[in-house]
């Protein structure tokens, strides 16, 4: 009964793909998915999707008149609106010259399979679903030698109830380019699987804000595979706080000398939220460095999850790689898991990796509080010095500021539940 | 009546007796000095007073301005004008000086009835009280107590007694790990802040301190008991025999 009723969004997404004209890499695609990955697939085994694979759920048909009434909070001045998965040029800003948006063509479609299909994320679902589905795949172009000085924002929103939906991205910074971007997932759905490709040609610099704070009901399962250059830089945080089940997966391959990459993260989980921050690094080649802070808070039932994999290759000598993780529970029924992996093949190497999970200082809190300060306001201030340190550290200074208010709101309101 | 009086005081930390009969009285205007060997429970006496979680009385009772403190949390104690000075103050990365010392004080204010103060004039009085201390407004930036040298971490602490203004203050340990200069400049903001309402407990191991904070009485701590009191007398006595002279004659 069960395995009839998990074949049942397989069907869909087969059912769905006949629509389309332009379906070679669709129908690769939708080859391989035949089910949602079971507990016994290790990545997947502390991120359960059991319920969600119960549900009944279909791909969306955009509604490409809708428009979502919610209050905007822009911070880049250029806008990129995806609605129900698809991209709306009539809600989205003008690019500025040196940057290009556009849609892939059946060709170039197939080419962004393929590399999707040489990465880890070739049996990710929504690598596999999201290419069957999708409305077309979007190519974001920042072009040779252009430093882009706007904040980009990319909104995806849209979806429906026992609904899927599937934008599709592909950015590409030319050499010596640079761009910040920010996105931000605020899906209606059932079920959002956004699927991004990023490369990062030689020279090229990246600062890149992920914002997940879909509905609540939200089950979103993002897929992102990084390239990095020779010489080239990304800066990557992503603040997870809404949906019900959020998964965050990115796999980046250092594959030119001398790049840098920081893949930072926080969670901030309540209520039954199941947060994961999955993320794999890939150390192909010499004298690159890679960064990794995660920092988790978790109230309520909910459930945190950091798996966090760093492979050096043989030839990958000279390697700096750094991953340090810490969840604080404040509550007694949350839940948090860390499994730092490191594969090491390469002997000239500095790699060093951590993980905790806690409570608060007893000592910190008792210092507070023989200051007069409440417990309940004692807690918050550490709960936030925990965060604020950690984004201090690892997002660009001009988003500060707007990162921390982000969290801050998330964080009122678990933290209003704790204590009442 | 006494601004702080302990009554009996019995505590006992994992099974084991602390303190065994503490009792000690202290009027306004007042410093005493609490000196003892290493382990008698001077620590556990301030944290017990301060209300640290686990150091709660076996029995007895402590008395500040005539209210007992036995069923108020830290956190009310030190509204109502309780002080610690710790002897290993704790460091809080992420949290800035200035807005910890903001938290403290309006926290009291608004428990004394008073309007809190908005930020630039919070700001303009903790610079002033910081200058006394020698703490520069660098300092005030960072995050508390992290990468704090021992006497930043002292006078830090003093600052906090400073602009907080309880009625009693107690300072343990507030000597240890300052050189002669810095140990003058705590001294001095402590001395500062003496009158004729407060009272000043200050514990310590040797009588250094007490050449600067010159106390009105003294009393050594013993395996949890004040086994002798008297005036500065008696810290001299204690530099000249050591403490086992004292403790045996007990
Ligand atoms: N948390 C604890 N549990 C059990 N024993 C403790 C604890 N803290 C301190 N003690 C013991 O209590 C005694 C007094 O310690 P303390 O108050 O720190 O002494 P002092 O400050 O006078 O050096 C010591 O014997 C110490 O080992
Ligand atoms: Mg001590």
């Amino acid at each position: 009964m069960q395995h009839s009723l998990k074949d049942d969004y397989a069907n869909c997404v087969k059912n769905y793909t006949n629509q389309f004209k332009d379906n070679s890499f669709r129908k690769l695609a939708c080859n391989d998915f035949k089910s949602w990955p079971g507990p016994r697939e290790e990545t997947w085994r502390l991120s359960r999707l059991g319920t969600l694979s119960r549900k009944k759920i279909k791909p969306i048909t955009p509604n490409l008149q809708k428009t979502i009434n919610g209050k905007s909070k822009h911070i880049g001045s250029k806008i990129i609106k995806f609605v129900d998965g698809a991209y709306r040029g009539d809600l989205s800003s003008e690019m500025p010259l040196g940057v290009n948006l556009s849609s892939l063509n059946d060709s170039e479609s197939l080419e962004y399979l393929q590399k999707l299909k040489k990465s880890n994320l070739n049996h990710h679902p929504s690598t596999n679903v999201s290419l069957s589905c999708t409305p077309s795949i979007m190519k974001l172009t920042v072009k040779k030698n252009i430093k882009v000085k706007d904040f980009f924002e990319i909104i995806y929103e849209g979806g429906e109830e026992s609904q899927s939906v599937h934008p599709v991205l592909y950015v590409e910074l030319e050499e010596n380019s640079s761009l910040y971007l920010i996105e931000r997932f605020n899906h209606f759905s059932t079920l959002a699987m956004p699927l991004q490709l990023t490369e990062i040609r030689n020279k090229a610099s990246l600062n890149s804000i992920k914002i997940f704070n879909d509905n609540k009901e939200t089950y979103n399962l993002s897929a992102h595979c990084v390239h990095l250059s020779e010489e080239s830089n990304l800066n990557s945080f992503s603040l997870i706080k809404g949906g019900m089940f959020t998964r965050s997966e990115t796999h980046a391959y250092l594959n030119g000398c001398g790049s840098k990459l920081s893949l930072n993260g926080i969670y901030i989980s309540g209520n039954n939220q199941h947060h994961d921050l999955t993320t794999a690094i890939y150390h192909d080649v010499p004298d690159c460095i890679s960064k990794q802070i995660v920092r988790g808070v978790l109230g309520g039932k909910s459930t945190g999850v950091f798996q966090g994999k760093v492979r050096v290759a043989q030839d990958a000598q000279r390697t700096d790689g750094q991953q340090m993780s810490r969840a604080i529970l404040i509550s007694e029924n949350a839940n948090a898991n860390a499994k730092p992996e490191l594969e090491i093949y390469a002997d000239d190497v500095i790699c060093a990796h951590g993980a905790t999970v806690g409570e608060l200082d007893d000592d910190q809190l008792f210092y507070l509080n023989s200051r007069g300060v409440p417990m309940d306001k004692a807690r918050e201030i550490l709960i936030k010095a925990f965060l604020e340190d950690m984004i201090n550290q690892s997002v660009d200074n001009s988003l500060h500021d707007f990162v921390f208010k982000e969290a801050e709101l998330a964080l009122s309101s678990i933290i209003i539940k704790e204590t009442l | 009546m006494s601004l702080l009086e302990i009554k009996n005081a019995h505590l006992k930390l994992d099974n084991k007796n602390i303190l065994n009969g503490v009792s000690l009285s202290v009027n306004k205007g007042e410093v005493h000095a609490i000196m003892g060997p290493n382990g008698s429970g001077k620590s556990t006496l301030s944290y017990m007073l301060a209300g640290r979680d686990g150091y709660e009385l076996e029995d007895g009772e402590i008395l500040l301005d005539g209210k007992s403190l036995s069923e108020m949390e830290a956190d009310e104690r030190a509204r109502s004008g309780l002080f610690l000075a710790f002897q290993y103050p704790v460091e809080l990365p992420g949290v800035g000086g200035m807005s910890f010392l903001r938290e403290a004080v309006n926290s009291r204010r608004k428990f004394l009835g008073e309007k809190e103060l908005d930020h630039l004039a919070f700001v303009k009085e903790a610079r002033k009280e910081a200058s006394k201390m020698f703490v520069k407004d660098e300092m005030l930036k960072r995050a508390v107590n992290v990468g704090f040298s021992g006497g930043e971490k002292k006078r830090f602490e003093i600052l906090q007694m400073s602009m907080l203004k309880p009625k009693v203050s107690i300072l343990d340990e507030t000597d240890s790990g300052l050189d002669v200069d810095a140990l003058k400049i705590v001294s001095d903001g402590v001395n500062s802040q003496r009158n004729k309402e407060n009272a000043i407990v200050v514990i310590t191991h040797y009588q250094r301190l007490l050449d600067y904070i010159v106390p009105d009485f003294v009393h050594i701590l013993s395996d949890g008991v004040i086994i002798k009191s008297g005036g500065p007398e008696l810290a001299l006595e204690v530099e000249k025999n050591g403490y086992s002279g004292l403790i045996n004659a007990a």
